[in-house]
């Protein structure tokens, strides 16, 4: 499978000549498989730009479908829904799981954020592709574009945010054959300075890659650890304990310039190597880059 | 008064290399009468920065005050809310204004600030929130300011502020389509209507009184600042939108006779280059046609001094 990044970023997308090289907006990763489906990761206002691109295959005539998992409702996972062009080309469906443990609630959810208040397309009805809602059952695992797709739900602040593991079977007989399996964990609250979680640590293991929330610098997180996000500390803990193949950074703090995300980034390198992690690759998530499992 | 653009853009944040000179923050001007507290229009995701460079004032030791006028509370023009940290220190006080709606204005602004969308709710701000409701043409004092408005052609509604001190005037008006082709309401259009069709006489009288009320509440600005978002070409294809285009903004900054124009509201994909060019495009249309007011284009960053600085 192919992951891109469309938006690296936390809270709030952040434009200015200081976040050019990672990227000012909110979080957005696409996931094609190797038979051509497509699976869409968080709806932050990266998803415009990924939608832009769509329009000019199958989207663009009305012949395209996608498989949307959504972490949670804040803002910054569902900006960019109202301005994803693929929505509005009839004939494109998309279905779309996440959070709030019924469909109903979802779609409630996703409905207030075009609540004619807030914006002009007034109701998802609006859309003219399909676009049907369901809630992600836990631990009950989801087939979709030929993956198998399991959720669990992190604690994030005052709330929850849903973590993704997926998993691509390999081709019988060919090199290689084994599954592949990408974790994508953002938005993950530490509440306590504790070492990570042991069912999230099982819920990651053996990934050969794994996405988590790395916000903050640990001195940040320190005065910020009620807001529900991951120091760079954290995600290296949980990625050696996991003994995960590679590690990509996520979710950056919209104060952040590049350059102290290059700070980000290096300190988690030590912070891996300082724990007997050594081995496994850090990928700093880039809005535009592609990284291939 | 200081003038000065924190968001310039509409619709949608636009981070990246293409927008970095004119700015990828959506819409929020904060306008400083001499010696007083600032009257910011618009909360978009510039106001962010804004409170940054607050919070270096009276409002970091919780004694600043400021007056919010919002157009209308389409996300673009209402998401830096959350993030504006002079709301989280105790002792500031903020007054919001905006167009009354069906729901008390702080009903609706709890709904985008709380959860599922947001983790710290309305209720635990800990500087001081009034919500003011205004009608539309609503006139009132704020310190020293004399603040007047009127309505926008735009989904659901927009308004228009004027703001008067220091002996200078600058006008905001945004997001607004043309008073010509059809009047928006509440109904959702799907696709564009057309534009050939003759409109209703009543519509056509409404939109020639709204376009009025637009021009006399512009006349004489030093300053006039207007939704620009599309061109001519793109406003047809979209006009359902509730957006300009220079051709129209020129139109109605001749009529009102004001000093200066800034486009503003840029389209999220016009790239910096882009806005260059309509810049420099539509100053020679102004040229040509023997305007007196200056053409600008809103940037980040953009300060401007009028009247008693
Ligand atoms: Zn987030
Ligand atoms: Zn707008
Ligand atoms: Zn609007």
């Amino acid at each position: 499978m192919k992951i891109r990044f469309w938006g690296v970023r936390g809270s709030i997308p952040a434009p200015g000549p200081e976040t050019i090289r990672y990227g000012g907006n909110t979080s957005c990763v696409s996931v094609h498989t190797r038979s051509g489906g497509l699976v869409i990761i968080d709806m932050g206002t990266g998803l415009m730009h990924l939608g832009d691109e769509l329009l000019a295959g199958p989207f663009g005539a009305g012949a395209g479908s996608a498989t949307i998992l959504l972490s949670h409702a804040h803002w910054d996972h569902i900006q960019g829904l109202g301005f994803f062009g693929p929505v509005f080309v009839p004939g494109n469906s998309f279905a779309v799981w996440g959070p709030g443990g019924s469909s109903e609630v979802l779609e409630e959810i996703l409905e207030g954020q075009m609540d004619p208040n807030f914006s002009p397309l007034q109701t998802l009805k609006n859309f003219s592709a399909r676009f049907d809602v369901q809630a992600m059952r836990l631990g009950v695992p989801l087939t979709a574009e030929g993956l198998t797709i399991t959720a669990r739900e992190h604690p994030h602040g005052a709330t929850t945010a849903l973590a993704f593991r997926i998993t691509e079977r390999g081709e019988p007989g060919e090199p290689g054959e084994a599954s592949r399996t990408f974790v994508y964990a953002s938005d993950v609250g530490q509440p306590t300075a504790g070492g990570p979680d042991p069912d999230a640590v099982a819920f990651y293991r053996g990934a050969d890659v794994l996405l988590h929330d790395a916000t903050y610098l640990p001195a940040d997180q320190a005065t910020r650890r009620n807001r529900g996000f991951s120091s760079y500390e954290d995600a290296a803990a949980a990625a050696v304990a996991a003994g995960v193949g590679r590690l990509v950074t996520f979710h950056y703090d919209q104060d952040y310039s590049d350059d102290d995300v290059d700070e980000l980034v290096a300190g988690c390198r030590r912070a891996l190597d300082g724990r007997g992690g050594a081995a496994i690759g850090l990928v700093p998530a880039r809005e535009g880059d592609e990284l291939e499992i | 008064m200081k003038v000065r653009f924190w968001g310039v853009r509409g619709s949608i944040p636009v981070p990246g290399r293409t927008t970095s000179r004119y700015g990828g923050n959506t819409s929020c001007v904060e306008i400083r009468p001499r010696g007083a507290p600032p009257i910011i229009i618009d909360a978009g995701t510039g106001l962010r920065r804004l409170g940054k460079a607050l919070m270096e004032e009276a409002f970091g030791d919780g004694r600043g005050e400021a007056s919010i006028l919002i157009s209308h509370t389409h996300w673009d023009h209402v998401q830096g809310l959350p993030f504006f940290s002079p709301l989280y220190r105790a002792g500031n006080r903020i007054r919001i204004f905006a167009r009354h709606r069906d729901t008390h204005l702080e009903a609706v602004f709890s709904q985008q600030h709380g959860a599922p969308y947001f983790p710290v709710p309305l209720s635990a701000m800990e500087a001081e929130m009034s919500f003011h409701a205004l009608t539309e043409g609503a006139r009132f004092a704020l310190g020293g300011a004399t603040i007047a408005s009127t309505r926008l052609n735009h989904p659901w509604t927009a308004l228009a502020y004027r703001v008067d001190v220091d002996r200078a005037a600058v006008v905001y008006c945004s997001d607004t389509a043309p008073f010509t082709d059809l009047l928006l309401g509440r109904e959702f259009m799907v696709c564009a209507p057309s534009l050939d069709r003759p409109l209703p006489p009543d519509v056509v009288a409404e939109l020639a009184r709204m376009r009025a009320s637009v021009v006399a509440l512009a006349a004489g600005a030093d300053l006039l600042i207007y939704d620009t978002q599309f061109t001519r070409e793109e406003y047809r294809l979209r006009p359902h939108w509730g957006h300009s285009h220079p051709d129209d903004a020129l139109a109605i900054a001749r009529d009102a006779g004001v000093r200066r124009l800034c486009l503003f509201h840029h389209a999220p994909m016009r790239s910096d280059d882009d806005n260059d060019a309509i810049l420099a495009r539509y100053r020679g249309i102004a040229a040509a046609a023997g305007d007196r007011f200056e053409v600008l284009s809103a940037y980040e960053g953009l300060e401007l001094a009028l009247g008693d600085a």
